[in-house]
């Protein structure tokens, strides 16, 4: 047995058989509870990982000016990228390595439930290596694999469904837009790919270890939205003052054109325009013979 | 460059997970010259042991979905090409028939002579729970028990069920994955029910039954009208066969997964702790502890006054059964987790590489393998 297997796999597996036992020799309920457990152990480094995204996000708009002024010099674009980090006390590379720390942690719980569910003969026979020599462990295997009228062994096509679907939420949540077209379009792959591709692998793995991805998006979602909201999920409000200013610039060059043009309407964009021009009422041309009633303010 | 890494750990991850897949250890079973052994294809393979041709019969291949990936139960195994069921259970030759259950739910005949052609199968049009345990005969019916916690007993000829046996009613859902032992009209089963179960061979009807504290995948060793079974509560029990009374039992670090051998009085017990219990038959009473460095998963054989045991690590040991000393004979460095079969003292097993490897068991020479890898 090697290092990773003592420290890690054997205990996990052990753990979730006598759970298993405890939980009424209900395999299903042993794996939503050490899924819950170990998000707990592990929510220091979550919250220290959402931090650094929601850290990330607040710098958004300074980031994309800094993209805008330097867009075209990488270098100094880095640099000042940098330096805004170091300023902000961000560091970019946190919420990465925080998810790469915590990566052996879920590799493990899935391999040790894979074991633990001995879906073939040879399954079971390689988890005898895996038993503390506790008469309650060897009594109880092999474990009981229906839970919610499936079994955990067979894979199971609503769990994949709901793999897919809790992957995307919790992808959608915790995604932070980035001024980087390229970097948001690699984001929004990955909003896609990863719950399609879970989804593709719960299809063809036991519904054990689906059920341990379901509830392990579903704890991510509760703690990033405790954290930060919807985040992503929030509807993305209209530009509206964007729309705006780009109608008052078609409308002034519309005015502009109009008035070179006897009999023309004259069009008042908005209120803001409007205060311009009145503080400039020699740009507006009176125009005989045209009833003021018949001016139309488009907006 | 995160997602890469992410998926790369992610495959490696499942890469490292073994015991997905259903993969088969099929043991040998050796009638007029010839070996019958069911290969990690899905097929039954008939090698004679004069000049080594081989005949194939179909692949037998599953029905039932296995999976994007072929990763389901009974596929073939992730990452390999075998596309065939997985077969566990060593085949039964009876009167010009020669039998096999796999892990699609099925049992095949084929003519021993010919064993291209397909002469029944049961179910014919549906497919049961899969077939772990191997079937034993009594010359007119097969016997096996079968995932979704049943015994069947089928005509061997025609292939027909004649009656079958759920130990909890219908309302168990306990496997058994156990190759039943058959001695005198009494048909004997382990299940995962954690019971071992005698029952009658005329009408499937039961005589009494056992209970131990661990699921039962051992078959029982019948000697000397006494029952010796290891159960996964680690200890192997010695049980009347006439009535289902305890006479003894001793534990062990872990799991018997296998069947004990008895010679001269004492039984010669392999555990998954690698240690090979010598006790005395009446009493229980332990004569030796030999430590084979392994766990112990296949059958032993027994050659004149030795015993061949095999690790799971490939490591094959005799045993001398005046002495009880143990010598290693060879280490194939393959998996060895089937039966052993021995002929002509040469001991045959088959490992993961769709071969059958041969042993001498006097020299400890590691002979050719023979490949039982399809010609189609």
């Amino acid at each position: 047995m090697n290092i990773w297997e003592l420290i890690i796999q054997q205990p996990l597996v052990n753990v979730l058989i006598v759970m298993s036992h405890v939980l009424g020799n209900n395999f299903g309920l042993s794996i939503i509870a050490l899924t819950i457990i170990i998000n707990l152990a592990m929510l220091p480094m979550t919250l220290s990982q959402i931090r650094s995204a929601k850290a990330m996000q607040d710098l958004q708009p300074k980031l994309a000016d800094i993209q805008k002024k330097y867009g075209r010099d990488k270098q100094k674009l880095a640099q000042e990228q940098m330096k805004l980090y170091k300023e902000s006390g961000v560091k970019p590379a946190g919420c990465a390595v925080s998810m790469l720390i915590q990566m052996p942690v879920w590799i493990a719980l899935y391999q040790s439930i894979m074991l633990a569910l001995a879906v073939a003969p040879e399954g079971l026979l390689s988890l005898s290596r895996y038993l503390y020599s506790w008469h309650i462990v060897y009594t109880v295997i092999p474990l009981n694999r229906e839970f919610l009228a499936m079994n955990l062994a067979q894979p199971n096509i609503i769990m994949a469904v709901l793999v897919g679907v809790s992957m995307w939420v919790q992808q959608k949540i915790s995604t932070v837009p980035s001024p980087d077209p390229r970097q948001a379009q690699q984001a929004q792959m990955m909003l896609w790919m990863m719950p399609m591709m879970f989804t593709f692998f719960a299809l063809s793995f036991p519904s054990g270890l689906a059920l341990y991805w379901v509830v392990n998006s579903v704890v991510r979602i509760v703690i990033q939205y405790r954290m930060t909201g919807w985040g992503g999920m929030r509807r993305q409000a209209p530009k509206a003052a964007e729309g705006d200013k780009k109608y008052i610039k078609f409308e002034a060059k519309e005015e502009k054109t109009s008035t070179d043009k006897l009999g023309a309407d004259i069009v008042l964009p908005d209120s803001e325009t409007l205060k311009t021009q009145m503080l400039k009422p020699s740009k507006q041309r009176y125009q005989p013979g045209k009833d003021r009633s018949q001016h139309r303010r488009k907006k | 460059m995160l997602a890469v890494v992410i998926l790369a750990l992610g495959a490696a991850a499942f890469g490292c997970i073994s015991g997905i897949s259903a993969v088969g250890w099929s043991g040998g079973t050796v009638s007029d010259n010839t070996i019958y052994v069911g290969s990690r294809e899905g097929r039954l393979v008939a090698v004679n042991l004069s000049d080594e041709s081989r005949q194939w019969s179909e692949q037998v291949k599953m029905t039932a979905s296995t999976g994007l990936f072929g990763c389901g139960p009974g596929a073939g195994g992730c990452g390999t090409s075998s596309t065939g069921v997985a077969i566990y259970g060593s085949p039964v030759v009876n009167g010009g028939l020669v039998y096999f259950a796999g892990y699609n739910g099925k049992i095949y005949a084929f003519n021993s002579g010919n064993i291209s052609q397909t002469r029944w199968v049961y179910p014919r049009d549906s497919n049961l729970q899969p077939f772990v345990g191997g079937l034993v005969t009594d010359g007119s019916k097969l016997y096996i028990g079968c995932a979704d916690g049943k015994v069947y007993a089928l005509d061997a000829t025609t292939g027909d069920k004649l009656w079958e046996f759920a130990p909890g009613g219908n309302k168990t859902k306990e496997k058994i994955w156990a190759t039943p032992a058959i001695s005198g009209g009494t048909l004997y089963i382990g299940s995962f029910d954690k019971k071992l179960y005698a029952l009658n061979t005329a009408d499937g009807s039961k005589r009494w039954e056992f209970a131990t504290e661990g699921a039962i995948m051992a078959t029982p060793l019948i000697y000397q009208d006494t029952l010796y079974f290891g159960s996964l509560d680690r200890n192997l029990y010695a049980v009347s066969a006439a009535n289902g009374k305890e006479k003894w039992h001793i534990p062990a670090k872990n799991w018997f997964w296998t069947e004990p051998v008895a010679v001269n009085n004492n039984i010669y017990a392999g555990g998954l702790d690698g240690n090979v219990y010598v006790l005395k038959a009446d009493t229980g009473e332990k004569v030796a502890t030999i430590d084979l460095k392994g766990p112990l998963a296949s059958r032993p054989v027994v050659i004149d006054n030795s015993i061949i045991f095999a690790t799971r690590k490939g490591v094959i040991y005799t045993i001398n059964t005046s002495t009880n000393q143990a010598a290693q004979l060879a280490d194939i460095k393959l998996e060895i987790d089937g039966p052993l079969t021995a002929v002509d003292g040469i001991v045959y097993v088959q490992t993961q590489n769709l071969a059958l490897q041969r042993i001498n068991s006097v020299s400890g020479s590691v002979l050719s393998p023979i490949s039982l890898k399809s010609q189609s």
